[in-house]
This record gives C-alpha cells, structure tokens and sequence, in this order.
C-alpha cells in the first residue's frame, strides 16, 4: 500500500528520541562564554502553569539584562529543563545542568523539590533561587547556605494577611479555616492563627476567637459536607489555603449554600486562580500575590516588566511568579557584579546580604538565613459579569515586610502563639 | 535465558557486560547521566524483583511502590535520625520491612484472592501505606525526609565514605548486581522451577506436594524485601525521600519495565528498566512532548511486540536461525 511500515515508524521514532541527547548537546556548546542559568522548574503535570509563568519571568529578565549590555560585558543564556514537580526529575536535571556548567539555577515550586535541593546542591557545587517554594522549613530546620529565596516566605505571607484583617476588619474577631489535609495547608494555618493572636489585640484591641478549622482532602471532587459544616459554624471570617483547581471546586460548590455571603474570605495564594476559572461566580475576597502590576505602578522593573510580559503572550493578567523568577534573575546579575566573579562561592557570597531592586520594589537577601524581606502584596477580587474578564481587582495593598517577618533562624523550627 | 532458568555462562557474560557498562559512566559522562545511572541500575532491580513474583508465581502486584517506599523511609529515617547505626543494619533493617509488609499482604490477601483481585488488594494496601506516609509526622508527613546522608561504612581496619565522588555510584552497581545474582539464583534453582510449577498448573503442583501457597507467599515476601532493599539503597542516592514514592503511579514503573523488556525473561525488566532511561533522557529537553513521546513509544513497543524487546530479539533469532521455513516462503 505505501512505504511505511510498523516497524518503520517505530524505529525510526527510537533513533530519533536516541539521537536528542546529541543534539542538545551540540546546542547548548553553541552559547559561547556567556553565564548559564539552569531553569529547573514544572513545565508539565499539576503544576505547569505555575512554571510557565516562573519561565516566561526569566526569559524576560534575561532578554532585559542582555539588552542592557549582560553582567560583567557578558551575555546571560538559560538552559531549561522540566522537572515534573518530582524531586527525583529535578535532582537529575539538576546534576546534569551542573555538568554542563550551569552552577546557578533557578525556578523551583514544590516545596519538596526546594527541599532537596540543598544537599545536592552542597555536594554538586551549584546554588538554586526558589520560584514560590511555599514550605518554612526552607529558611528553618533545612536551612542551606546553597538555597536562596527572593519572595515573601509562609511566615511573612500569613501574617500579612493576619495583620490586614486586623486593620480593615477589626469588626470580624471569629475565624475559621478550609484547610487542605497537607503539610502546606497546616502550616499557613497556624501561621495566619499566629498573626491574628498577635496583631487583633495590637491594632483591633480585641481578642480573636479561634474555631476548629475545617480540614478537607486534598484533591477531592466534593466538598459539599465540609461547606456545610463552614456554613453552620459561627466565625464570620474564613481562611481558604486550598488551592488551585480544589479551591475552585469548592467556592464552586460553596455558592448555593451562600456560605461567603456574610463572611469575610480571606485567601492565602490563589491569585487569579480561582477568579480565572470562576469569572462572575467568583465570590469577594482577598488573596496574597506575589506581585501585582497596579500596585507596582510607576516603578519602571514592574512596567517594563508588565509590558514584556503582555507583548510576549498576550495574557493582560500575568500571575505573580512571573516577578519571583524575575527577581530571582536580577538577583543573579547583581551578585555577580557584586562579586566580580559567576562561581557558585562568589556569588552565595554576593547574594547574601544583597539589595536588589525588582518589580515590587527593593528587596534584602537576609545574610543570615537566605531568606529576602519585601512587601507582602494583597488583593482584593470582586466579580464584574460586565467586564472582559468576569472579575475584577478593587483594591490593593502592600504590608510592610519588616513588620511582618520572623526573625531569622537558621536550623530551628518556627515558633508560633497558639490559641489557649 | 528463557522462563525456566538461564545459563550461567549467558547469566554472568550479560551481568558482567552490564557492570562494565555501568563503571565506564561516570568516567564519559556528566553528573545528572551518572546520576540517572544509578537510578536506572535500582531501577533494574526494582523491575526483576516484581518478575520474580509476577512470571515466576503469577502474582501480580500493583504495590510495589510500597515496598520501594517503606524500604527508602526505613533507610532516611534510620540515617537521619539515628545515624551510628551501620549500614549494612540498616539496609537489613529495610529489607525486613519490606518482607514484613509483604507477609502482611500476602497473609491478608493471597489466601482469599488471585491474579487481578489479588492485585486490586495490593493497590489498596499501598494506598493506605501512602495515605499513613504522608500523616505520621516522624516521617516529615508531605514534605518527606531531608538530608539522607550517604553513609560512612565501617569495614575494622578501613572505612569507606560512600559521600565522596563517586563512591555512592559504585556502591550502587555493585550492590545492584549482587541483588541481581541473588535473583538469578532464586530464578533458576529447586525453588524458582516449583514456583513455575505453581503458576503454570497449580492444581498438578498441588498433588505433587508442593503447599501453593506457602510458595506464593514465600515468593511475594522475596520480591517485597529486595524490593525494600531497592528503595533503602535509593534514600541516600537520591538525599530525600518523599510520598511520591509510596503513590500507585510508582507501581507502574516495574510493570512498565517488565512489559517493555519481555517478562518471559529474567533479564527482560533490566532491558526495559535501562530503554525506559534512555527514553526518559533523550527526551528530557522536549518539553510538553517528552511524556507523550515516552508513552507513545512504550504503547507502541507493547502493542506490537507483545513479548517485549528481548522476545522480539528472541523471534528475529528464531527466524534467521531458520530462513527457509516453508510459513516465509508461502508469504514471498
């Protein structure tokens, strides 16, 4: 009939996934002198869409500094690499990225994936910026001198939001939680139950009533028993730390029982997440960013940034980890201009103690654990069934990081107020 | 090198061509290959450990990530918390657990249920272990255990630290083909042709005496504790252990193997366990294909050479064995 046959095709499919390697390598010896940045991040599975918005942040960075001379009279060049938000991926990603000369990298999400880079890290010689690694123990009890993070941590993130509510909300004393079954989700918790212990007595001279949080399971089709137990119970304020594709399953299924009518909601990090998916159905509420270009208006990173980001995709609603990888990048460039030098020592050197500016405005890599201080950003979403997008932004505002950050302490576990 | 047994000039000359293979790695390529070596040589023994359950004894299992998974936090617990253990201890330590939940199972499970019920049982124990990996706090609940250390082992008058270089690699291919001679050994002896006579007719076995499932349960709780061994060796090479491991989708990956290389064959996992990182590696730049690329392939290999790689070689073989057989020329 033709000339192709089964094995043909098959064959020619393994020589030809057998000959990539060869190919990429030749590629890649093809950049010249310039400083390689590894890209390690998510470009597939659950958490792509949050890797394409970290990779787009460095391709935009890099493309800036590049336009604007390099680093140093030299020309910064990314390698990518997916690594599925599985550590096993990343850690060999990341090893071979080291081998091929790309000491510094870039762009993790999962907090278990930051989790292992340190001691590999440590052992290959390289060093990582985290892209959105939400878990505390990065700047805690796993403290690595070889691990950097430029966006605002767990601790700073929840308080915020706690401290916000103190201020605007000084009315709503009881709260509760959604509260993913995970790791992440009990963390954010405790810590936002810690802000509110603190800054309602200080600001709203009251003191918060604490309820038993809700805790849900993580990646459920249904939550409607959990709303309803929300809906009987008597806090007029709700914490959400789902996430994702559940917490749009849940405000989805939380609509008939009007459980956000009367309630003040108070996100911890869906961003445009939940309001993209749920357009009119969106209900009110304030979610934590990481960077938001209206709140950042007039400072020429964010713009410039902004403008890039749009003429690049076309998306007029760019999340907030396109600033972390962007900031991440300009971190980069500064530390090796700080130090003169692009070898892993020089530049943990360079990067400790670092002020930088980037598209929410300067930030300090603290020396002592890695950790940056920046202002904690916050919005607030409401639904527009007329608008172009379903939903729109009505307020915005900015937290002062320093007053809002933990001290810093390496090696040791968090410590937090608890309720009585 | 067939079902029943395999010759151990073939067995040796095959182990000794892979070993090789495997210690000139480190020395021609960068460190993620290297690194991806080492996973693919546990891998291999990942993959053999399931076939000597499933071709072998006809069990087939979808939890053997649970084995991997508590094997690897059995090994991160013990060196992250309570590191003047040896490691050898250690290593035997995991592989007890292994064998102890695979007796649990095959206690539970192997008297009441076979083939695919059996098999459903198996994925719902290895939920469960995956459900409590992730709730029990000593075991650092989602984020899993950091900082496996590679060890330091204690030999009396020398000591060898597995931290350095590439000690850790060596360890890993040595102590790889040692699980693997162990596996031919059970493959191929008294023990591994009654586990054939279990799984090719069990109701003749039966009558010649041999108590069927004492056999299956000896052979689950075999594949479980190497297994164990597999994910224990794994922990430090890899310096975290986390849920994923303990996930269903892991349970895959030595069925994957196993069907790509040809389960008819003792080597057949280790061909497919060695293909599927080549594939994995040769993709890995192809962002947003690599996956379909990968699965593509795979489904072809499979659909079209249902006897795996090895069988295909093994038909070609046949055919240029015999060139003239009267079936050809009837098609020329």
């Amino acid at each position: 009939m033709t000339g192709i046959s089964r094995r043909g095709v098959i064959a020619g499919l393994g020589a030809t996934s057998l000959a990539a390697p060869f190919i990429n390598r030749r590629a890649f010896a093809q950049s010249g002198d310039a400083i390689k940045i590894g890209v390690v991040t998510a470009l597939s599975g659950p958490q792509e869409f949050i890797g394409n918005f970290v990779l787009s942040g460095c391709q935009i960075a890099v493309d800036q500094i590049n336009a604007a001379g390099g680093v140093l009279g030299r020309q910064l060049a990314l390698e990518i690499r997916d690594d599925r938000a599985n550590p096993a991926e990343a850690s060999a990603a990341a090893r071979e990225l080291i081998g091929l000369g790309a000491n510094l990298q870039i762009g993790t999400i999962s907090s278990s994936v930051a989790l292992a880079m340190g001691p590999l890290m440590t052992q290959e010689g390289g060093v990582v910026i985290t892209c959105g690694a939400g878990t505390e123990k990065l700047n805690h009890e796993n403290y690595n001198e070889h691990v950097f993070r430029p966006g605002d941590g767990p601790y700073m993130r929840m308080r915020a939001q706690a401290r916000l509510m103190a201020e605007r909300q000084p009315e709503v004393t009881s709260w509760t939680g959604l509260v993913p079954d995970h790791e992440y989700g009990r963390t954010t918790w405790a810590v936002y139950v810690d802000g509110l212990l603190q800054f309602y007595p200080e600001i709203a001279k009251a003191d918060p009533e604490i309820l038993d949080p809700i805790i849900v399971p993580y990646g459920a089709g249904d939550y409607r028993t959990f709303v309803t137990q929300a809906a009987r119970s008597q806090a007029q304020g709700i914490y959400n730390s789902t996430y994702g594709g559940d917490s749009v399953t849940l405000f989805q299924q939380a609509k008939p029982f009007q459980l956000f009518k009367d309630r003040v909601l108070m996100d911890s990090a869906n961003e445009f997440i939940v309001a993209g998916a749920l357009k009119g159905d969106t209900p009110g509420h304030w979610t934590g960013i990481h960077w938001y270009h209206e709140t950042n208006k007039g400072n020429p990173l964010s713009d410039q940034l902004y403008d890039d980001y749009v003429k690049k995709t076309g998306n007029t609603q760019p999340m907030g980890w396109v600033s972390e990888a962007h900031a991440g990048i300009y971190a980069y460039a500064k530390a090796i201009e700080k130090s003169g030098k692009s070898d892993t020592d020089a530049v943990i050197a360079g990067l400790k103690g670092l002020e930088w500016d980037t598209a929410t405005g300067k930030r300090l890599m603290r020396a002592e654990d890695n950790q940056a201080i920046k202002d904690v950003e916050l919005i607030y979403i409401e639904p527009d069934a007329s608008g172009p997008l379903g939903y729109k932004v009505t307020d915005y505002v900015k937290v002062d990081g320093n007053t809002v950050i933990e001290p810093p302490t390496p090696g040791e576990p968090m410590t937090l107020r608890k309720p009585s | 090198m067939t079902i029943a047994r395999v010759r151990p000039a073939i067995f040796f000359s095959l182990l000794a061509l892979l070993v090789a293979g495997a210690l000139i790695v480190p020395h021609v390529a960068n460190r993620g290959v290297v690194f991806l070596s080492g996973v693919v040589a546990i891998n291999v023994v990942f993959g053999i450990a399931f076939n000597l359950a499933f071709a072998k004894a006809g069990i087939l299992s979808f939890g053997n990530a649970m084995f991997f998974a508590v094997g690897a936090y059995c090994a991160g617990y013990l060196i992250t918390q309570q590191n003047h253990l040896p490691f050898v201890v250690i290593l035997l330590a995991a592989a007890g657990c292994g064998g102890l939940l695979a007796l649990v199972t095959g206690l539970l499970a192997l008297r009441r249920a076979s083939g695919v019920y059996f098999a459903v049982i198996t994925l719902a124990v290895g939920a469960l272990v995956h459900v409590l990996i992730m709730k029990l706090n000593f075991l650092g609940r989602n984020d899993g255990l950091v900082g496996v250390n590679r060890p330091i082992i204690d030999l009396g008058l020398v000591e060898l630290d597995l931290a350095r270089g590439d000690a850790y690699y060596y360890f890993i291919i040595a102590s790889c083909a040692l699980l693997v001679t162990l596996m031919w050994v059970l493959w191929s002896n008294r023990f591994g042709r009654s586990l054939q006579g279990v799984k090719s007719d069990p109701m003749r076995a039966s009558f010649l005496g041999i108590d069927i499932d004492r056999k299956r349960l000896i052979a689950l709780v075999l594949s479980g504790s190497i297994t164990a061994l597999a994910g224990a060796i794994y922990a430090p090479w890899a310096q975290i252990v986390t849920p994923e491991l303990a996930h269903w989708s892991f349970s895959t990956m030595p069925l994957l193997f196993t069907l790509l290389g040809g389960s008819a064959f003792f080597l057949g996992p280790a061909v497919g366990a060695i293909l599927f990182g080549l594939l994995d590696y040769a993709t890995r730049s192809l962002i947003g294909i690599s996956d379909l690329l990968v699965g593509g392939l795979l489904l072809a290999v499979v659909l079209s050479v249902p006897g795996g790689v090895l069988g295909l070689l093994g038909s070609l073989l046949a055919r240029v064995r015999a060139p003239s057989s009267p079936r050809r020329e009837g098609r020329a």
